[in-house]
């Protein structure tokens, strides 16, 4: 609306470009009047040009992967008969005494592998945390080898550390205790040096500025300020622990895992469901365990 | 402890204008001085100077006779400064006890930090750092985590934790940003006290400027005034012309 006149332009179009007269065409003012250049029928023409391109790449990528990994409802409806053969033999999961009792022993192993790991994997993981985090201020030929050793850590797989340990010390729960180790040492460092550097700087140059050393400023600055959210993670860490413990076993890293890969190999599918189903209790235990310590700490979780 | 400077600017890269401007100013032992001015006029970047937080760009500066710019004549100089910040400096997470001690930590042995890592008060500071919240009103929350205190209690905890250590040099900027007038008063009040300490406080109060018996202000990195007694003609020279709301 032409606010001198109090009337509306005949085009809309006319009040979207500048009054002054000086050639150059400038954004209107209003948000609600048509950009230069063609129009909001053009800029409309333009972003649906975009969504539809966008589309298609998407719908590309996702039938390149399909194609290339092999995947197709024909191969799952030709294959269905074995799959049935074998969930079919899973029915109904085996409970003599026996066997019950030798899969208690693997969940109370795989639960021993994934506390051991935690535990080595935090302080080894606690430790890389404070010497790679930038505000902790660690000398730079401290932090930089630290981080190298981190990435390693985390980059291989840990059935790639469990493979390279059971070679070491042979078969069993030892070997996973060390591979779940490293691999959750890597990630924590990661994780909780990120939470380190994300603390508030106010607080920690309050300390620095009272003449306190680097080790008083993070001790008294900023692992306080980040305690939460550490102990949040080496909590969750805990989860992937018992997660990564029934992977690794199938190398013979010991606990519920290894078990599960004799089954499978034997064709022991009743076996196979009661080891399933105890590794699954094991698993919602641990996370209700976690989930409950971490409300109590504060953190949102539902 | 004397504070020299001598021709002291400092520019900062993101900025047109230098921070502080050929800036000479001695402040004697036990002195205690405010600095006045606008928001932006370098009264933080000075204080921060002092500190060793903003190396000068030119000029000479000595705390104590000792270089700010020496890492370890620094260290000597912080150990000695207790400072006030505008703003919330205080570490979450700690209680309101932990951080009014966190000042001391350079001469803390094995047992206090043995204490602090407990959230107690070292049994050598507990009976000052009881009589120092009671004057600033705060002893019924020292056991609370700083983050359910109020801004004006923070600030108070913040100044215990400033004063605890007995320093020689008492540096605090704008310390009674967001205080009623009453507690800001009992701030000023406890600055004031420190006798036989250098106090160097910034703000931009008036009324707090004229308790203090020497005021230097400062407008757009300069040394404007210095003197005793700062009269209603010198107060308005100082704020004229600054816009309203930069």
């Amino acid at each position: 609306m032409n606010p001198r006149t109090g009337s509306f332009p005949a085009n809309p179009s006319q009040d979207a470009v500048d009054e002054r007269d000086d050639g150059k065409e400038r954004l209107p003012t209003d948000l609600n009047q048509e950009p230069p250049g063609g129009g909001r029928a053009a800029v409309r023409y333009r972003r649906s040009k975009t969504r539809w391109l966008v589309l298609v790449i998407a719908i590309a990528a996702v039938v390149w992967s399909l194609d290339g990994t092999g995947v197709s409802f024909a191969s799952l409806i030709e294959g269905w008969d074995n799959a049935r053969e074998i969930l079919a033999g899973l029915f109904p999961p085996q409970t003599d005494e026996e066997l019950l009792r030798s899969v208690g022993k693997a969940v109370v192993e795989t639960l021993q592998i994934s506390i051991a790991a935690l535990f080595f994997g935090t302080v080894m993981g606690l430790l890389l945390a404070l010497l790679m985090a930038g505000n902790i201020g660690a000398p730079k030929w401290i932090s930089l080898p630290a981080r190298w050793v981190a990435t390693v850590f985390r980059s291989v797989p840990e059935l790639l550390w469990a493979l390279v340990f059971v070679a070491a010390v042979g078969l069993g729960p030892a070997a996973g205790v060390y591979a779940i180790s490293l691999h959750a040492a890597g990630l924590l460092a990661k994780l909780v040096s990120e939470q380190l550097e994300a603390v508030d700087v106010a607080p920690v140059e309050a300390v620095r500025l009272t003449g306190a050393t680097r080790l008083a400023t993070a001790v008294l600055a900023i692992v306080p300020q980040a305690r939460n959210n550490i102990a949040s993670l080496v909590l969750y860490q805990w989860e992937c622990n018992i997660r990564s413990s029934a992977i690794i076993g199938f190398v013979g890293a010991g606990g519920i895992g290894q078990a599960l890969g004799i089954s499978m190999r034997l064709f022991r599918y009743e076996e196979l469901a009661t080891l399933m189903i105890a590794l699954l209790l094991l698993v919602l235990v641990v996370d209700q365990i976690s989930r409950f310590l971490r409300r109590r700490m504060g953190a949102a979780t539902r | 402890m004397e504070i020299r400077l001598t021709g002291v600017s400092v520019t900062f890269p993101d900025r047109e204008h230098p921070a502080l401007d050929d800036v000479s100013l001695t402040v004697e032992e036990a002195e205690h001085v405010v600095l006045l001015g606008p928001s932006g006029s370098g009264k933080t970047t000075l204080l921060r100077c002092v500190l060793g937080a903003v190396k000068p760009t030119s000029g000479t500066l000595t705390v104590g006779g000792k270089n700010p710019a020496k890492a370890a004549e620094l260290r000597a100089i912080r150990r000695c400064t207790g400072v006030v910040r505008q703003g919330n400096d205080l570490v979450h997470g700690l209680r309101a006890q932990t951080n009014a001690v966190l000042g001391t930590s350079p001469s803390w042995g094995l047992r206090d930090w043995a204490a602090v890592l407990r959230g107690r008060v070292p049994a050598r500071y507990a009976e000052r750092v009881r009589t120092l919240a009671e004057t600033q009103g705060i002893q019924p929350f020292l056991k609370s985590q700083v983050e359910s205190l109020s801004g004006g209690q923070r600030q108070r905890v913040a100044l215990v934790r400033a004063v605890l250590p007995e320093p020689r040099l008492l540096l605090a900027d704008e310390p009674t940003s967001g205080l009623d007038p009453v507690t800001a008063q009992a701030a000023v009040h406890t600055l004031r006290e420190a006798s036989g300490v250098t106090v160097v406080i910034s703000t931009h109060d008036l009324s707090i400027a004229r308790q203090f018996p020497r005021v230097v202000a400062l407008r757009d990195g300069r040394v404007c005034f210095d003197g005793p007694e700062l009269s209603e003609r010198d107060a308005r020279d100082i704020y004229e012309g600054v816009e309203v709301g930069t």
